[in-house]
């Protein structure tokens, strides 16, 4: 499903030139629970990043469900994104002024969906990450890991093939972190739903069907759990 | 659409205090606009009626070669037969006065003036029965009464009488060249001072009567113009070509307001300018202070930016957010400023400004002495709350394109 090859990526921080990753290449396929995981600096984010379409490679080639993302234009990267891929955010990124319900009915908004379909979606996957009844709620009224929940149902609404999440966990009390993996690894199952998240974090590494360990830009090992 | 709206209106209550700050840079601006039109059209219409009131009628009747020669006021080239002439146009229906203006030296003498001394000085003879047909000196008298015919009484600007101390009752001593080119000199006694609206008629004038005039000048029954009324809603070009016609007479001129205060409507003209580059500053300080609001409203959410970016919204839905989040900064300022505007034009209007002590030693061009008021245009209100929200909602533009230039993973970090 989603096929990294060969990537190459640096970055210039100054004058110093940062090799982020160092000719990476991998495999994921579709349903898997992946989890990139390594040491700060370790190109995990980059990594994430290079598949969810939001930066630009240097060498290599990214394929997604069969498309060369890596040689998309902007406008088609932004599609690509609006359609086929979900983002959690380590800092949740929650709308301040929209309520629980409208932070995730905004990215179907973005998609040609009905009123009355927005509206259905969006209430059965706040059902399935457990906020029924707070739809109303603005972000400043939820704990963090309720803010994550929404994060996720707001990943999960347009039905996508792929989530991609950075640090998920990060913010978060480990009884909460561990609540919010829970709730992934079950959205994981439930639908079926790829999803692919970074962590240094052995507890969270804990929770993945597969274990990439990146270090230094490149990939020091490659576990399968399952 | 709708969800970008309500997303943007949404944003407005975000950092409500910032809203109304700004909202209220663009109030101000838009009422400055307001207040600053209504002025200037007011100062306009005020200084073109003080004009028709008390320096040149809506019309008047030249020699034809007086014109060339009008600043040396010669009074060999006149109205020959005046008389006849203002008959004439009376029959027709027009209201008219005849005058003659020479020049002289005014002559005080230090009984009735402290000092001796004299000054050079213009000198408008005006019938007393007639003038207030077309011009309006019985409205302005403050001290003393108005002329009478035939008699040797002077009629002296209050700002002129301050100037010299002049005092009812005071003598002075005009010296002058009569028609023919003899000297002539004429004692006359103030009987009335006249504040006139027009500052620049207030500053020098001096009136006596017409017959008086006549005879000191030996005119023989002529004058040096005829002015004429018209009424405010006249064709000038119209009317001035249906008096040349009537008067019949190949070696007299009819000269319109227009023509006549040519050097005027060319200050005008020159004041308009300057007044719309200050209104152009209003409106560009306004969108300064919108640019720098939404620029940090813009920094202070480029994560959030970043992660709508990420989630797929295009550059142009987020522009277009910006957009309408200024729009309704523009909106709420708009209504603040033509409230506000309205509000203090009822006083500008009504009351007006009192620039007396400016005007009374500088000459700006407006023929007001004092008080600024200011004129409604219903016009102008329109346009400044649709000018408000238009440049609010372009001038947005800038910093959303600066932060849309950012790389979303910066977005993110920041």
């Amino acid at each position: 499903m989603i096929k990294i090859d060969k990537v190459i990526k640096n970055y210039q921080n100054g004058e110093t030139e940062v090799k982020a990753l160092r000719g990476v290449s991998l495999e994921i396929q579709k349903g898997e629970f992946t989890s990139i995981a390594g040491p700060s600096g370790s190109g995990k984010t980059t990594l994430l990043n290079l598949i969810g379409c939001i930066d630009k490679l240097d060498l290599g080639e990214i394929s997604i469900k069969g498309e060369k993302v890596s040689s998309m234009n902007k406008k088609e990267k932004t599609s690509f994104r609006r359609q086929n891929l979900g983002f959690i955010f380590q800092t949740y990124n929650l709308i301040p002024v929209l309520s629980a319900y409208e932070n995730v009915a905004f990215v179907l908004s973005l998609l040609d969906v009905s009123e009355k379909d927005v509206h259905t979606r969006t209430m059965n996957v706040l059902k399935e990450v457990g906020l029924e009844g707070m739809e109303d709620r603005k972000p400043a009224k939820l704990s963090g890991g309720q803010q994550q929940r929404v994060a996720i149902a707001r990943a999960l609404v347009k039905d996508p093939e792929i989530v991609l999440a950075d640090e998920p966990t990060a913010n978060l009390d480990s009884t909460t972190g561990e609540d919010i993996l829970k709730l992934m690894k079950s959205m994981n199952e439930k639908l079926g739903t790829t999803f692919i998240f970074s962590t240094h974090d052995p507890m969270v590494m804990d929770y993945a069907g597969r274990i990439v360990l990146l270090h230094d830009g490149l990939i020091k090992s490659d576990k399968n759990r399952r | 659409m709708k969800f970008l709206i309500s997303l943007a209106f949404k944003n407005l209550t975000r950092y409500r205090r910032r809203t109304l700050i700004t909202a209220g840079a663009i109030a101000i601006g838009i009422m400055m606009f307001i207040m600053v039109d209504s002025m200037l059209r007011g100062a306009e219409y005020e200084s073109v009626r003080n004009l028709k009131w008390y320096e040149t009628a809506s019309a008047r009747i030249y020699n034809s070669e007086y014109w060339e020669k009008r600043y040396q006021m010669p009074l060999d080239i006149n109205i020959p037969d005046y008389k006849e002439k203002v008959q004439k146009l009376e029959k027709n229906g027009y209201k008219v006065t005849p005058r003659i203006s020479f020049s002289g030296e005014l002559i005080l003498n230090v009984i009735d003036f402290g000092e001796d001394g004299s000054m050079s000085i213009k000198v408008t003879a005006i019938d007393p029965q007639k003038d207030s047909d077309v011009f309006h000196f019985n409205d302005t008298l403050v001290e003393g009464r108005f002329l009478k015919p035939g008699e040797d009484g002077i009629l002296i600007g209050s700002w002129l009488a301050e100037d010299i101390g002049a005092k009812i009752g005071a003598w002075v001593t005009i010296v002058t060249r009569g028609n023919g080119g003899f000297y002539q000199s004429m004692d006359l006694e103030i009987v009335g001072i006249l504040n006139c609206p027009n500052p620049i008629v207030n500053r020098n004038l001096l009136m006596m009567p017409i017959s008086t005039a006549s005879d000191y000048l030996e005119m023989e029954g002529a004058a040096t113009e005829i002015n004429i009324k018209l009424t405010d809603n006249a064709n000038v070009k119209a009317e001035t070509a249906v008096i040349k016609s009537l008067i019949g007479n190949n070696n007299l001129s009819v000269y319109s307001w227009e023509d006549l205060a040519f050097d005027f409507l060319a200050v005008l003209e020159a004041d308009r300018g300057g007044s719309n580059m200050i209104l152009i500053l209003i409106f560009i300080i306004a969108a300064v202070g919108i640019s720098n609001t939404m620029l940090m409203a813009i920094f202070e959410r480029t994560r959030e930016l970043g992660m709508m970016r990420t989630l797929g919204m295009s550059d142009s839905a987020i522009r277009l957010t910006f957009m309408f989040e200024a729009m309704g900064i523009g909106i709420i300022g708009s209504i603040m400023g033509v409230i506000l505007g309205i509000c203090i034009n009822f006083y500008v209007v009504n009351v007006g400004f009192d620039f007396g002590f400016m005007l009374r030693d500088i000459d700006i061009g407006y023929r007001i002495q004092s008080v600024m008021r200011g004129a409604w245009n219903f016009d102008t209100a329109v346009i400044a709350f649709f000018a408000g929200i238009i440049i609010t909602t372009i001038v947005a533009l800038l910093p959303t394109r600066r932060a849309l230039r950012m790389d979303i993973p910066s977005c993110l970090r920041s």
